[in-house]
């Protein structure tokens, strides 16, 4: 497939290389992660959203994320947290519209206090989530680009 | 839930999922309809709307600090300060914040579920509060999710809190010694005279709680954003927050013209999740119910009618202001010219209202049963609420010639409303309790949260807010104590 880029605004900039997973939905942070919260799995972060078609029982560790913002209980940003203490914390977060205050919380917080950095670019259009599709090659460039194809 | 469960079985690393997690799948809003497809939502929760948002103009977003913000980014008064200052100041540029701005009055915290997931988080203000730093004033939490001594008095519930809250008595005591020492003062609606934290109008404030920063901005007409947990104590310790959103005059413009034109009094609960469902995270400015606020004042005796729409716009939305004509601070300063060129309009009538509330589901397994419990004050009842509800329900008992209800009530409130009620109407209050309510503080929406509560509990509430977040089905007051007096639902409700 030809490339195509993108470009967003880098909240938490950084390169990265990898294969998309992709929400056309708004992604439930913690509606996501239930057994990681609830029932002690490490190893891996099945989606346990069965609302969300595309990334339902998908596993979200280390994952390049691409939806179209966050939602979900206000306690999201520790789940985020959370998930990086467990080890099975997203590599990057790509989303289409501007970001959700509950995810920029626990994002932040988490970069900066644990200094465990999830690459955050948002703003990357209506058309980038259009284009991209789970498992395509996608590239993340520290100045917001992202390269899908 | 099955298919939750479902995704746990045989894997490597997993225990079973406990079912007190499954409702954590609705919480808020979540991003898709009635119908089980995405909205395209594009709410940021903040209470301002970024939808026109674009990345090019966006990523200039930079905040001028003061020399004293600029010193505590660089550590003068410690690295932990330093670290939260950071947060901050990304958080504000995120959100294309102009300046950080002083908080005054007093902050209220949402941060109240001790849950393992929580716990890094917990950490984070458990350094903080190791470090000796503290809220910029004594600050008010959200109830807590149980209560051992009224509603989980049982070996059943009491496994399922030891199992699923393990981190609680450590967010307690992080609330303690940041500043909310008072378990007593534990509450959703932290601005009732009997617990104080009411600030001034125009007070910049950094609250969390998606029904008390409703109230908090419309009725009392504070400046704060909608605070996701985490946000609320980090400002709280800094004294500081982002100025952008609610907390501007620009933001708190509305982008509805929100007629209300119902014959009889509105459905509060009704006419808010209309309102949020249809305005999601914009202003909305109402008019058409000034009539129920005599002299255009809100008081001790009607607050529970904003509280009520309030809480449903917050719950079915993301509503973090809303104004009414006449009543609430910016409108009565403002009026009209709060309305934006080119606004929307939204009328309520009575054929709307009977449709918003034809929306609202029948979640019970066995849709026909009968209500076996009674739920009311979410958010947390006042003093008014519990004395109404109280002569209500022993009145319509004596007339029935019964002196007990025939199913459990659950009235919420905090601490110190229950305790004036006993103080100054000892009497009544002797009757709830022998008619079977359960007076508590904790948080409702918890409770129905519980393993197995939907296979345990057929119930029943005047709480809009409930209903959205539960398998708790909704009735007008007048059904409700019928329901309570005769333990079935009447025919045609």
């Amino acid at each position: 497939m030809a490339k195509k880029s993108f470009k967003g605004r880098p909240l938490l900039p950084g390169n990265l290389e990898g294969k998309a997973l992709v929400s056309k939905q708004a992604f439930n942070t913690s509606a996501s992660y239930l057994e990681n919260m609830f029932a002690g799995r490490t190893d891996s972060a099945p989606c346990t959203d069965s609302a969300n078609k595309d990334l339902y029982k998908k596993d979200l560790s280390g994952a390049i994320l691409c939806t179209t913002q966050t939602v979900g209980s206000t306690m999201g940003a520790g789940c985020i947290m959370g998930m990086n203490d467990l080890g099975v914390g997203l590599k990057a977060m790509l989303f289409s519209s501007h970001i959700d205050s509950i995810a920029a919380a626990g994002l932040y917080m988490d970069d900066i206090w644990n200094d465990r950095r999830i690459i955050t670019v948002d703003l990357l259009g209506d058309e980038f989530l259009e284009a991209v599709k789970t498992g395509d090659p996608i590239s993340i460039k520290e100045d917001g680009t992202v390269e899908v194809g | 839930m099955a298919q939750a469960q479902g995704a746990a079985t045989g894997k490597a690393g997993a225990k079973d999922l406990p079912g007190y997690a499954e409702n954590f799948l609705t919480t808020d809003m979540d991003g898709v309809g009635p119908d089980g497809k995405p909205t395209g939502q594009k709410a940021t929760f903040s209470g301002a709307s970024k939808a026109d948002a674009k990345a090019g103009q966006a990523v200039q977003n930079q905040m001028a600090l003061t020399q004293e913000e600029q010193d505590i980014l660089n550590g003068k008064e410690g690295k932990e300060k330093a670290r939260l200052m950071k947060i901050l100041v990304a958080y504000g540029n995120a959100f294309g914040a102009e300046k950080l701005v002083d908080l005054g009055g007093a902050p209220h915290s949402n941060m109240y579920v001790g849950t393992d997931y929580m716990g890094s988080m917990i950490k984070m203000f458990d350094e903080c509060a190791k470090a000796g730093l503290k809220a910029y004033a004594p600050y008010t939490v959200n109830p807590r999710p149980y209560d051992l001594y009224n509603v989980n008095n049982n070996p059943g519930d009491m496994e399922l809190i030891y199992d699923g809250y393990k981190l609680q008595r450590d967010l307690d005591w992080v609330h303690v010694r940041l500043g909310a020492p008072d378990l007593n003062l534990r509450s959703c609606a932290c601005y009732l005279d009997e617990v104080g934290n009411a600030p001034k109008p125009g007070t910049y404030v950094a609250w969390a709680e998606s029904s008390a920063v409703n109230f908090g901005n419309s009725a009392l007409g504070l400046r704060t954003n909608r605070n996701g947990a985490g946000m609320d104590l980090l400002s709280a310790i800094l004294g500081k927050a982002p100025l952008f959103g609610l907390m501007t005059d620009e933001g708190r413009k509305a982008k509805w013209l929100v007629e209300i034109k119902t014959s009889k009094e509105p459905d509060w609960g009704a006419v808010g999740t209309g309102i949020g469902t249809k305005v999601v995270e914009d202003v909305p400015f109402i008019t058409g119910i000034e009539k129920y606020f005599e002299g255009g004042k809100v008081t001790a005796d009607n607050l529970h009618l904003l509280k009520a729409m309030g809480s449903a716009t917050a719950a079915s939305g993301a509503v973090g202001l809303y104004h009414v004509e006449g009543v609430t601070p910016d409108a009565k300063e403002k009026g009209r010219d709060l309305l934006v060129e080119g606004y929307q309009t939204y009328v309520i009538d009575d054929a709307e209202q009977e449709r918003i509330i034809k929306t609202f589901p029948n979640l019970w397994p066995e849709k026909d049963g009968d209500p076996t419990a009674v739920f009311i004050g979410c958010p947390h009842n006042s003093y008014f609420e519990i004395i109404k509800y109280g002569r209500l329900i022993t009145e319509a008992l004596d007339k029935a010639g019964k002196e007990k209800a025939a199913i459990p009530i659950y009235m919420f409130c905090v601490n110190k409303v229950r305790d004036r009620v006993i103080e100054e109407e000892g009497e009544l209050a002797s009757k709830m309790k022998r008619a079977g309510v359960h007076v508590t503080n904790m948080c409702a929406v918890s409770y129905a949260g519980m393993k197995g509560f939907s296979e345990r509990v057929r119930g029943i509430t005047n709480s809009a807010k409930t209903r959205n977040y539960s398998t708790i089905r909704y009735f007008p007051d007048d059904i409700l104590v019928k329901a309570i007096v005769t333990g079935k639902i009447p025919k045609g409700a």
